[in-house]
């Protein structure tokens, strides 16, 4: 039972997928709930997202 | 007034020029975008002035752009071009980001405060730097998502590809990129404090 639970859960490689994801489609519901758990988390990944973020305002600042 | 107008126009050439390359790869199809565009600029329905200039210039380029993939798209032999999209795919296996456990090889490194770096020409600079690392079918994709904001049905359409290619390239070309700008640029700025 825990080891299903836990296969469910994402590793930092599922979680950089994901993040990139998420700036083209809306996510679901199920993986923005394991997203979020990931990242309240994982400092590292936490940083991934903050930056990937930042990256998107960057070309939007560069076009302009 | 019309003179002034043109001048200033004719300062962002260089970079619709850089916008065009990425996405066409072909420096005369480039050149007679940007030309298009600039005709179309000077001639057309004007400059309202609700968006910069250089985006409402953008605008125009892209649709441009559009108009000649689609009229390439056409002719056999560029479609065989973008079919090399699956050996790009296994260049920059970002498989070796990642243990085989999932976890990071080297985690991302703290950026301070990047936003700063948006007020500096020379971080731009080092953008475009990245950018051109780029393979040419990804920074392509990339650009028209994130420069041109295509959505993403609307270039699956325009390059036949699916969703889910789509996203493994925008995936690469987010790794590639801030991978890039880590090294050469946050990394520095580190140091730098």
């Amino acid at each position: 039972m825990i080891r299903r639970f836990l296969g469910h859960l994402l590793s930092c490689k599922d979680v950089s997928r994901l993040v990139s994801q998420g700036q083209d489609r809306p996510l679901g519901g199920w993986d923005r709930w394991r997203l979020r758990m990931h990242l309240s988390v994982c400092a590292a990944c936490t940083r991934f997202d903050a930056q990937l973020r930042f990256l998107r305002r960057a070309m939007r600042k560069y076009r302009d | 007034m019309a003179e002034d107008f043109a001048r200033l126009i004719e300062s962002h050439r260089g970079y619709l020029l850089r916008v065009a390359q990425l996405q066409l790869r072909d420096r005369d199809a480039a050149e007679d975008v940007v030309q298009d565009t600039m005709l179309a600029a000077l001639s057309g329905s004007g400059f309202a002035g609700k968006s910069s200039l250089k985006t409402w210039l953008t605008g125009i380029l892209k649709h441009k752009i559009v108009d000649a993939i689609r009229r390439k798209q056409r002719e056999p032999v560029v479609v065989a071009a973008f079919g090399d999209i699956d050996s790009e795919l296994d260049i920059e296996d970002f498989d070796a980001l990642f243990k085989d456990n999932g976890a990071w090889e080297s985690k991302p490194a703290e950026w301070g405060n990047p936003e700063e770096s948006l007020g500096q020409r020379q971080f731009f600079d080092m953008m475009d730097i990245c950018l051109e690392r780029l393979p040419p079918n990804t920074a392509r994709v990339f650009m028209m998502r994130e420069v041109m904001e295509l959505e993403c049905d609307e270039i699956c359409t325009e390059l036949s590809i699916t969703s889910n290619n789509l996203w493994v390239i925008l995936y690469r070309a987010r790794m590639a990129l801030r991978e890039c700008l880590e090294k050469n640029w946050f990394a520095g700025e580190e140091r730098r404090r």
